[in-house]
Formats: structure tokens, C-alpha cells, sequence
């Protein structure tokens, strides 16, 4: 599939008669007007297309501009117009909700669907909320019946809430045809954006955590030899497991680079509204996730916590043992903090992100490491975990890899209550089709908008390369996400309700452990505790239900 | 509505007034008023009938939404001011004064608090399949149990014991503006600057900025007078400091403020006969400047611990609740438990409680600083 | 004003104190000041130049413009306010001119209801001599004062709820009633002690010519505690101006203020230090303009009653 669009792509490239033929008849019916039909159109025009609108503005031109979101928006109109007539959805209104965040996501979508407004004649309201406010305000307006909003842009984690209260309104089947939604890598297709066998989520977004690190540091001949000199046996260079991690960590304190302090891992030890504990989590993944196992976090038919098991302890007290070699003030330090304070501006050598670090290195101004940063996998472990067994099992196949596929990214999710009105149904599901569109989505991914690659035609190298990336860096970068979203051994993460407050409870509780307040294992058992209770809160029996729905069990 | 006692005994200057209080209504307009009162009360009593048996179901009659009672209300209110000045004449016109401040206050908070006790009572978590569940007390015996409750409670002690540094400050830049000196209109306007900054500024240019530990100016001049690490979040004692610190830069101009109005207002001959009886700088501060300005310090001193007790935003965003529950505040935590962790029946209980410990807290210290002012002044 | 200026001026009745004294407590005075103002400006300072540097700026701290970094109008395009996208259509530009005159509105609406309730309770409770049920003046004014106790957000249920059931959800007048209660306790006890500062005896001539209570208090004293207000008045605005919490929770598409547009700044990409600075820039300086105008009356003004 992935060889035959490439073929399509580049005609000039790879001539045949097919391609030749292709275009002739997609040039004749430009010439007639049409008179071959709107499907042949489509197919030359879209030979352009994606290369059109990934021009805009180009990569390292500057940020885009509002009139460049339109622009995109308007270029990708080309699905709507074939299903929706000008001025259909004329005088219906609807309410948008979703982030704004440092003026992306909604002011984005704005852009996007100006040109949609302007086509259908639909009106959009906008309603933004800062990234802390976001899951309250959902929780509390589903608790309130106080849903104001016909659109919606969530993440996968609260499906439940919201899926599986029944305040969404379903997929339409010519909704599925027009995004495509077989292109969607692995990882993001059914169980992820379904519930109870229903579709409700249009992937705009695709999440996993990847590990960045910093070239330079890791070719560097003066750490090299002092790195055998020091007494070590194998060769300076990338890390490829937790254990090398600790020891470059413990390595590098107080060694310079370009006159600079050298830093190693970058722990994040400071709440960050539950997304801290991803964190924890990518530490842990490789020590937890047992390939024969699909749970990591939670015992799949108790729901009894992992968090004290001796891997997830053994995680933490990784932490504790790095902490003392980070930067004095890394309790402070958030993965917000780590990610853009520390590892962009130049400090530290080896942290997990999402794919936003990749995103913004070379495109935005902020960072200083745009030649010298590469990307991996999340690295393994030479054992792992067995939960079974209460062993650690050596892998035949090697050190144990288990990429975190952390929060799985944002959707458009469109609200049930358009479900009484046909007409605004219709333009609700429309407008989410038009921003979750195959092509739009190549432009999002390739340029800052919060959003990663996500499906399988974002992966064609020539294309980004096209548009102005570097061939090394986008190489590195994208099969360090593919190799992540595809790896039999991937965390994925799990779909129940209120996941989020196990992630506050335990950030909660870990700040008291990397303080030195409590050593980790009685910590861990804390947060055992505190996960028990706010299983019994919300509900045994069905959060098990839900999590063994959602490792597809 | 019995709110007002009719002091019909009470002798004719009974008050800072000296109008003749006791002034009677003329029979006619006392009628008149009381009908006026008691029509009003129906009026609205009926809307408020209505719109309950429409929203149980029990009637089809009635409004989508409650925005009638919202109308129905200030007419009310207005008909019973009204009444209250027909049926009691010159009393009623004083009751008028402060009728319209009670009545809005009570509207607004009658509702909210009345359902914040329930939910406290509930054990309901925002993502609970079932809802709501009734559990009385339990959350209250499960606050006695929580460690990052009372931690908080302990770091108020010490927010609130640093109120006195502020108040220590900002008196003497009430005192420096106050002396003679030029540009005065400059130095007031600067000096309010920092209050009007708001506080997700304040954390995030300051907190985040500012002190950021590898560039920022604060930690750069940190270096320069000798400082090797400067941290100022990573430990626990600096990083409560830090955090009081941009609590204090914002919060100081407001008690200088008032505090320099009272200043400003004190009788200057006081003070200039001190200096004749031979009274240095300091003794005619503390023995005349100080007692004279204790009724105004003990009014800015008790608003300001009220919002220190508050204190939360800088925290959040700083510091998350700091080193280990370091810099955490209880409307920190609470913020947490009912934002992040949606339990909202926790999360009330927690605050019913703190507001429960403050009111005691406040009433002990009226009472103190009374009888300290009265034994003073 | 000049009753206060005259009582400040030095006292000549005692011999002159030495002038190297008098010198060095000068010297002190104005370094106080002076180190003062500089706490007080710095950060804001920081915030309007950190509104114009580049990113890289930013991350190394850069202090002085022109010297240390060339100043950009990177964070005010952000907003659509530098001069190359003033004139055209800026989507940032559109939401904060939205929720700009969306902040004035409710600010000065709440500030303006919440001085009207509040100097008229004040007054009574300076005058007169209540009694409701079993409480008396102190017990009203504890009573109003512990509306501020109760840590905001535990209301964010019970204040949706209500509001949804009176559709005050996203509309400036919810907002603005709201605001009105948390500033109302502050402006009854600042008017109270301004009104106890001003001496009985005019309500008394008041009388005398034959006011009533509410004349004497139209006619005679609100004049005079006028500038009071302006106090009062400028401390709920700031108050207001960058309330958070409730503006995030009710508010959606019409009702919505600039303090959520700043937190808005951080978010999953990193901090935009510039936009958020050139934000706090924009959003602080309507208060400080209003400072400056009516400094004169913050002060001064809490001092009347200056019949002494």
C-alpha cells in the first residue's frame, strides 16, 4: 500500500504507463471541466496537493501565520466539497471546545475551518481552555449536565468518561470513508477510539513516548576516552538500555561539554496534572511490561495495582539514584521544564518526550540543539519483570524493549446531542471529517500544532523531506515514533475512567519519595493503597471490565 | 422573614445618629407597607411554587429555567426596602442602607453553600459509575487520617506567621512614604506596581522566569553574591521562602496602601508633641505612631491572613506543592483532590472543615486584638 | 490636600537636629526607596522586555535591550499587535480584543456594583446600630467578611449548577455578580473605617438643616468619601481584573476574560515566553494607567475625614 502511493506521489520519479496514463486522463478532465468526473480529478490534484500545502510556509521559515492555517484549510476542502454542497449547512450553529495551548490546537483549527465555514455556511463558536483546566472543566460539565459544546477535541484517556456515559454521538460510515480511517497506524485503530464496539473518535493525533538524545555529547572523542578510562568496558555511545542510561547519567556529572556543564538523564520529579507519571512510566515500561503479558499498570482480572511490584519499585529507585547526579534544582523540574527549559536550551543529554521535542527542535526558535539531536526507541532493560512467575526473566531475544504509548493522542469527538438534529449533525461530523482529513493531518504533523504523526501516509520520508526537513534528522525521527506506535511489546495505554486521578494520586505521593521523605518502596505501597480506593471510589467491577476492553482482552 | 427585631423600647439615641429614632410611621402607611411586603412575598413565593412543581415534573406549567427567579427576586427585595421604610418609618430608611448589600450577599450564597454541604457529605467521585453517594462523616474521618491535609495546615502556620513580615515591610514603606520627600506621586505609583500583576504573571515570569535556576537574573545575581547552587525550589525551607517572597512582592501594596491612609489621617499635634516631650525617632513610633494605627493595622492584618489562608495559585504553578509537600497550601491540595481527582465530596469537606478552623481562628483573634487594643490605647 | 501636605511639614518648634544628621537620614530614606522600587520594577521590567526578545534570549536571560539582545516584535506578532500584523486579520488578535473588553466589562461592572451595596452598608454600619436575629454590627461585618473565606474552588459545583438553572452560564452578568461578591466585603470595611473617620457632627449639621438621613447622606457625606471609593473602587478592580479560577470554570464563548488567554500560553509545546509576557504586558497596563490617573486619590483620598 505504502509502495504504490509513493508511485502515485512521484511520476516523475517512476514513469509508467499507468502513471503516464493517469495524469493525461486526470489533465483531460481538468481540460473538460470535470466531464470525467470528480473522482479523476482528485487523484492527479492530489499528487499536488500534499506536496502544495506542505510548502506552506515551509520548514524554517518562520511559524505559520494565521493566513497559512487557511490557507491549508482551504487547499484541503477538496473531501467536503464531494460530499457537501455550497451553503448547505447554512445557518447552523456550532460550539467547538478544545485547548488553547500557547495558541495552537483551537486557534489551528480556527484557521482550518474558516474556509469550511465559509463553504457550507455553517458558524462555529470557539471555546478554549488552558491545558490544567481542561480535564476539570470536562468532568465537572458532564457532572453538571452542563455540556455547552457540539465538538469536542480529547484525548483517547477520557474516553471513558465521556464514551461511556453516552454523551457521544457515533461515526458515521461515509465519515470513516472520507478520513481514510484504515490509515491509521496500529496502535490508534480499534479498541483505541471505539467503545463497545462503536467509533466515535477521529485521530488527529498520535502519542507515544520516544527518547531524544543529544549527538554531540555521545561522539564526543574527550567523554569517549574518559569514558574508558574511567574503567568501563564497552564503548561510548548511545545508551540502548536503563542500565546504561543510569551509568552515562552517573558518568557525565561534572564533565563539560563545549565548555558546559554535561548532564545525563533528565528526570521530571515535579507534578504536572497526571502527565508526570508518564514519565515514571517510560522508566518503568521496560522493567514492567513482560512480553507474554499485555497488563503493566494494573493485574488484568483484580485490578490489583503493579505500582509496588519490584519493577515499577525498581523504576523509582532508579530515580532516586539519577536525581543526585541531575541539575541542583531537577525537584523543580516538570516534564514541561525538562523538555523545553532544559533539554532544548542545552542541558542534559537523554530524555522521553513526546514527539512535540522532534517537532519543535529544528522548527522553532526556542531550541539550540536542532543539528545535534537524534531519536530512539524508549530504551529497554537486559531483564524484565515477570508477574507471574515474581522472577526476572532474561529475554532469549535480548534486552526488553517496551515503548509507552503514553495518552495515545487527541481526538475531535463529536457530542451526542447533534444526534436530534439531522442538518447539524451532518455539518458537526463534516467540520470534525474536514480537520481529521488525510491530507490537513500530513500538514499538521509536519509543522508545530501539538499534534504527532499518527498514520501510516505520514511515514513516506520523501514527502517531509519535500517540505524542507533534514533527511538524517527525519529519518531518525520518524521511525524512532513508527517503530514505537508498531513494537509487539508497546504499553499502550489504558482507557478507563479517571485514569488521570491514579496519575495525580501517584505524582502526589512520588514527590514525597524523590524528596526523600519516604524510601520508594513504601511509597509505592502508598500509592498501591491509594489506587485501591479510588478503584473501590469509582467501581471494581467495571473498571476491570473496561481495562480488559481496553488491552483488547 | 422575622430578619429585623422591632426595638420599639429602646430609648430615642440609641446610636451614633441623633435623629429621633423612634419617629412613628403614620398608622395609614404602616398598613400600607405591610401589604406592599406581603403581596411581594407571595408574588414570589408563587414563582418559586411554580417552578419547582415544573422542574419535579409534578406540572407542565412553568419556565425552562430558573432566570424568572432571578427577575423575581430584586422585585422582592425592592417591595420589602419599600415596606420596611413605610411600616417603620426612619428606622426602616436606616435598615435600607444595609439591606441591599445583605440581600444580594444572601442570594448569592445561600445556594451554593447550602449544596456545598451536601456534596460534603457525599462520598462522590466525578468519574463513579453510580454517582453520588450519600456517606455523612466519613469524609471528615477521612481527612483526620490524611497526611498531605495536615502537612498543609502545618506550612499555613508558617504562611501565615510570615504575614507579620509583610505587614513589618509594608508599614515601614507607609512610613517612608509618609516623610518628606520628593517625588512621592512617583514612588506610590511604583510602589503599587506588583499588585496589579496578576498571579499566573507572577508565577510564571517571576516563579518560572525570574528565578530560573540556570539563567535567570535571580539566580545569576544569586551567583555573584556567592551562591553557588542557587536552587530556590529544590529544598524544602527555600523553597517555602521563595514562594512567600513573590507572595509578599505582590501582597505588600496593599497593606501599604492602607496602612499609609491611616498614617495620613492620624492627627499630626500627637505626634508633634511627642517630639516637644524629648521622644526620639523610634519611642514616638512605637509609643504614639503604633497604638494610634492599631485599629487600622488589626482590619488589614486580618483581610490579608484571609487571603494568605487562600494562597494557591502561586503554588500550583510553581511549585506543584513543592519538594515533598514542601510549599503545599491547603487550597493547593484541595484544588487537587477536586480538580485532578474529581472527588468532589472529599474535596468540599476539606474546605467546609478549613473554613470551619479559619472562622474560629479569625473569632479568637478579634477577640484578642479587642481587648489588646483596648488595654493599649 | 493641603491640609496634609501643611501637617507634614518639619516641626520648627524644636532646635533643628545637626545636619549631618539630618543628611544621612535623607541618604537612608531615598535608598529604601530606591532599593524598593527597584524590587518593585524589576520583574515587570523583566515581563515588558521579555515580551520582546527572541527565543533564544529568553533561555540565556538576557537582560538589557539593544545591549544584551536586539529587541523583536516576536511575542506582540504572536498576539497580532506588532506593526506588521496590526492591519491584518489576526485570530490571537480577535480572541484578546474579545476577552479584553470582556475583562473591562465585568471588572468595572462588578467594582461599580459591588461600591454602590458596599459603601451603603458601610455607612449604616458606621452610623447606625443593627440587629438581625442575634447579630449585631461586628457579627454582620464577620459575616460578610467570611464570604472570602471559603477557598474558591469547592464552589465550582454548586455555582454550575446554579448558574446553569439561571442560564448566567457564559454571560457577563453571572460573571459579574459573582465577582461583586468577592469584592464586596473588601470595599465595606474600607469604607467603614472611612466613614468612621468622618466626624459625626456634619450628619448632626446636616440634620439641623433639616436632611433627612438619606439627604444628609447623599448631599453632605458621600461627597466626602468620594475619593475614598476611588480606593476602594481601584483595589476590586485589580481584584477582579485577574480573577482566574471562576472565569475558567463559567465562561465559554461570550463571557470569556483575559486571564485564562495567559495561561493559555503554556501548554504541551513549552512555554511561550514572549506571547505570555506580551500578554501580562497588555493585560497589566489598563491597571496601571488607571493607577496612575487616580493615584492621587488611593491614598489621599482614605484620608479624609481629615476634619482634625
Amino acid at each position: 500500500m505504502v509502495k504504490q502511493q509513493e508511485h502515485d506521489q512521484h511520476p516523475a520519479m517512476h514513469p509508467s504507463r499507468r502513471t503516464v496514463l493517469k495524469s493525461a486522463a486526470g489533465a483531460a478532465a481538468l481540460g473538460t471541466s470535470g466531464a470525467l468526473g470528480a473522482f479523476s480529478e482528485l487523484a492527479f490534484a492530489q499528487a499536488n496537493l500534499r506536496a502544495e500545502i506542505t510548502k506552506i510556509p515551509g520548514v524554517g521559515k518562520g511559524a505559520p501565520t494565521d493566513a497559512d492555517w487557511q490557507k491549508v484549510g482551504e487547499l484541503c476542502l477538496g473531501p467536503t466539497k464531494a460530499s457537501i454542497k455550497e451553503g448547505e449547512f447554512k445557518g447552523v450553529e456550532l460550539s467547538f471546545m478544545g485547548l488553547n495551548n500557547q495558541n495552537l490546537h483551537n486557534l489551528l483549527f480556527r484557521g482550518f475551518l474558516k474556509p469550511w465555514e465559509a463553504y457550507t455556511g455553517a458558524r462555529i463558536s470557539w471555546i478554549d481552555l488552558a491545558q490544567a483546566d481542561y480535564n476539570p472543566r470536562l468532568q465537572q460539565a458532564i457532572a453538571t449536565g452542563t455540556v455547552d459544546f457540539d465538538i469536542l477535541e480529547m484525548g483517547a484517556p477520557f474516553e471513558g468518561d465521556v464514551c461511556g456515559k453516552g454523551l457521544a454521538s457515533e461515526m458515521p460510515d461515509w465519515v470513516k470513508k472520507q478520513i481514510d480511517v484504515d490509515d491509521y497506524v496500529d496502535y490508534l485503530k480499534p479498541p483505541v477510539g471505539t467503545w463497545n464496539g462503536k467509533t466515535y473518535r477521529v485521530t488527529i493525533d498520535g502519542d507515544c513516548h520516544n527518547f531524544n538524545y543529544r549527538t554531540d555529547i555521545f561522539s564526543d572523542p574527550t567523554l569517549a576516552k574518559a569514558w574508558k578510562d574511567a574503567g568501563n568496558s564497552t564503548d561510548w555511545g548511545v545508551p540502548k538500555t536503563w542500565q546504561q542510561v543510569q551509568a552515562v547519567t552517573k558518568f557525565l556529572k561534572g564533565k563539560k561539554i563545549k565548555n558546559q556543564n554535561a548532564f545525563g538523564y533528565l528526570d521530571a520529579p515535579k507534578p504536572w496534572g497526571g502527565f508526570g507519571f508518564y514519565f515514571l512510566g517510560s522508566r518503568a515500561s521496560a522493567y514492567a511490561k513482560h512480553p507474554d503479558d499485555k497488563a503493566w499498570l494494573f493485574d488484568i482480572d483484580t485490578m490489583k495495582p503493579r505500582i509496588n511490584n519490584p519493577a515499577w519499585v525498581r523504576a523509582i529507585q532508579d530515580v532516586i539514584d539519577a536525581l543526585p547526579f541531575e541539575p541542583a534544582d531537577q525537584l523543580n523540574a516538570d516534564p514541561n521544564t525538562t523538555g523545553f527549559q532544559q533539554f532544548l536550551a542545552g542541558i542534559g543529554s537523554m530524555i522521553p518526550w513526546w514527539g512535540d521535542i522532534g517537532q519543535v527542535a529544528k522548527a522553532s526558535d526556542t531550541s539550540v540543539i536542532g543539528d545535534v539531536v537524534a531519536f530512539d526507541i524508549l530504551p529497554g532493560s537486559d531483564d524484565v519483570y515477570n508477574s507471574k512467575t515474581g522472577k526476572w526473566d532474561k529475554l532469549s531475544s535480548g534486552p526488553n524493549h517496551a515503548p509507552n504509548c503514553a495518552y495515545l493522542g487527541w481526538g475531535v469527538y463529536v457530542m451526542a446531542r447533534v444526534n436530534g438534529d439531522e442538518k447539524k449533525h451532518k455539518a458537526a461530523w463534516s467540520a470534525a471529517a474536514h480537520l481529521g482529513g488525510k491530507d490537513l493531518s500530513l500538514w499538521m504533523v509536519m509543522y508545530p500544532s501539538g499534534f504527532q504523526a499518527h498514520r501510516t501516509s505520514h511515514f513516506l520520508y520523501d514527502e517531509w523531506v519535500a517540505a524542507g526537513y533534514d533527511r538524517k534528522y527525519i529519518t531518525s525521527y520518524l521511525n524512532s515514533q513508527l517503530a514505537s506506535y508498531n513494537h509487539p511489546n508497546r504499553a499502550v495505554e489504558p482507557r478507563i475512567p479517571g485514569i488521570f486521578q491514579y496519575y495525580s494520586i501517584a505524582e502526589d505521593e512520588l514527590t514525597k519519595i524523590f524528596a526523600g521523605k519516604v524510601d520508594a518502596q513504601t511509597g509505592a505501597n502508598n500509592i498501591a493503597a491509594a489506587w485501591e480506593k479510588l478503584t473501590d471510589q469509582i467501581g471494581r467491577e467495571r473498571q476491570i471490565g473496561l481495562y480488559k476492553a481496553s488491552l483488547g482482552v | 422573614m422575622r430578619l429585623i427585631s422591632m426595638q420599639n423600647s429602646v430609648p430615642v439615641s440609641d446610636d451614633l445618629h441623633h435623629q429621633p429614632a423612634a419617629k412613628r410611621a403614620r398608622g395609614s402607611r404602616k398598613i400600607a407597607g405591610r401589604a406592599l411586603v406581603l403581596l411581594a412575598s407571595l408574588g414570589f413565593l408563587l414563582v418559586l411554587f411554580i417552578q419547582i412543581l415544573h422542574t419535579t415534573g409534578t406540572s407542565t406549567a412553568g419556565f425552562s429555567d430558573w432566570r424568572p427567579i432571578l427577575i423575581a427576586y430584586p422585585v422582592w427585595a425592592v417591595a420589602f426596602g419599600i415596606g420596611q421604610v413605610l411600616t417603620r418609618g426612619e428606622r426602616g430608611q436606616r435598615a435600607l442602607f444595609l439591606l441591599p448589600a445583605v440581600f444580594f450577599t444572601v442570594a448569592v450564597v445561600i445556594f451554593p453553600t447550602i449544596f456545598g454541604i451536601y456534596i460534603a457529605s457525599l462520598d462522590w467521585n466525578l468519574s463513579s459509575i453510580e454517582g453520588p453517594r450519600f456517606s455523612g462523616f466519613d469524609n471528615v474521618r477521612g481527612m483526620l487520617n490524611d497526611t498531605y491535609y495536615w502537612n498543609a495546615l502545618g506550612n499555613m502556620v508558617f504562611y501565615t506567621a510570615a504575614v507579620l513580615g509583610e505587614y513589618a515591610i509594608a508599614f515601614g514603606l507607609a512610613l517612608l512614604l509618609s516623610a518628606e520627600i520628593r517625588a512621592r506621586k512617583f514612588f506610590r505609583v511604583v510602589f503599587l506596581l506588583p499588585m496589579m500583576l496578576s498571579p499566573v504573571a507572577v508565577s510564571w515570569m517571576i516563579g518560572k522566569s525570574l528565578m530560573e535556576y540556570r539563567f535567570g537574573p535571580a539566580a545569576t545575581l544569586a551567583r555573584y553574591l556567592g551562591w553557588d547552587n542557587p536552587a530556590f525550589f529544590a529544598s524544602p525551607w527555600m523553597a517555602r521562602f521563595s514562594i512567600q517572597a513573590m507572595d509578599a512582592w505582590v501582597s505588600i501594596p496593599f497593606i501599604m496602601i492602607i496602612l499609609l491612609a491611616g498614617l495620613q489621617a492620624m492627627p499630626k499635634e500627637v505626634q508633634e508633641a511627642a517630639k516637644v516631650d524629648g521622644a526620639n525617632g523610634w519611642q514616638s513610633f512605637w509609643h504614639v505612631t503604633f497604638p494610634i494605627m492599631l485599629p487600622v493595622s488589626i482590619t488589614v492584618l486580618i483581610i490579608r491572613i484571609i487571603f494568605k489562608l487562600k494562597l494557591a495559585d502561586l503554588v500550583i504553578n510553581v511549585t506543584a506543592g513543592g519538594p515533598g509537600g514542601a510549599t503545599d497550601t491547603v487550597s493547593s491540595f484541595i484544588y487537587r483532590v477536586y480538580r485532578d481527582r474529581s472527588n468532589v465530596g472529599y474535596g468540599t469537606a476539606l474546605a467546609m472543615v478549613y473554613l470551619l478552623m479559619i472562622i474560629v481562628l479569625l473569632t479568637v483573634l478579634l477577640r484578642l486584638s479587642k481587648r489588646w487594643t483596648q488595654k493599649i490605647v | 490636600m493641603t491640609r496634609s501636605t501643611l501637617a507634614l511639614k518639619p516641626v520648627q518648634r524644636r532646635p533643628a537636629a545637626p545636619r549631618a544628621k539630618r543628611t544621612l537620614s535623607r541618604v537612608l530614606i531615598y535608598a529604601a526607596l530606591l532599593f524598593w522600587t527597584i524590587i518593585c520594577l524589576f520583574p515587570i521590567y523583566w515581563t515588558v522586555t521579555t515580551s520582546f526578545k527572541s527565543a533564544v534570549d529568553v533561555t540565556q536571560a538576557h537582560l538589557v535591550p539593544w545591549v544584551d539582545f536586539q529587541p523583536d516584535w516576536k511575542g506582540w506578532r504572536s498576539l497580532g499587535l506588532s506593526p506588521d500584523t496590526l492591519f491584518g486579520t489576526s485570530t490571537a488578535r480577535s480572541e484578546f480584543a474579545n476577552r479584553f473588553v470582556n475583562s473591562i466589562i465585568t471588572s468595572v461592572g462588578a467594582s461599580l456594583l459591588a461600591l454602590i451595596l458596599g459603601s451603603l452598608a458601610a455607612y449604616g454600619l458606621s452610623r447606625f446600630r443593627y440587629k438581625f436575629a442575634w447579630m449585631r454590627n461586628d457579627d454582620i461585618l464577620f459575616f460578610f467578611m467570611s464570604q472570602l473565606i471559603l477557598p474558591p474552588v469547592v464552589l465550582a459545583l454548586p455555582f454550575l449548577v446554579l448558574y446553569k438553572a439561571l442560564a448566567l452560564l457564559d454571560t457577563r452578568l453571572g460573571l459579574v455578580l459573582l465577582y461583586t461578591l468577592t469584592v464586596l466585603p473588601i470595599v465595606i470595611w474600607i469604607m467603614r473605617d472611612q466613614f468612621n473617620a468622618i466626624p459625626i457632627e456634619l450628619d448632626e449639621a446636616a440634620f439641623v438643616d433639616g436632611l433627612s438621613t438619606w439627604g444628609a447622606f447623599l448631599r453632605i457625606i458621600l461627597p466626602l468619601a468620594v475619593p475614598g471609593m476611588m480606593a476602594a473602587f481601584i483595589l476590586s478592580l485589580v481584584l477582579c481584573w485577574n480573577e482566574y479560577f471562576f472565569a475558567a470554570l463559567l465562561t465559554s464563548t461570550d463571557a470569556k476574560t483575559l486571564p485564562v488567554m495567559v495561561a493559555s500560553q503554556t501548554g504541551s509545546q513549552g512555554i511561550n515566553w514572549w506571547s505570555m509576557a506580551a500578554l501580562s504586558t497588555a493585560a497589566i497596563a489598563p491597571l496601571v494607567l488607571v493607577g496612575i490617573f487616580l493615584e492621587r486619590y488611593i491614598v489621599s483620598g482614605l484620608t479624609t475625614g481629615a476634619g482634625k
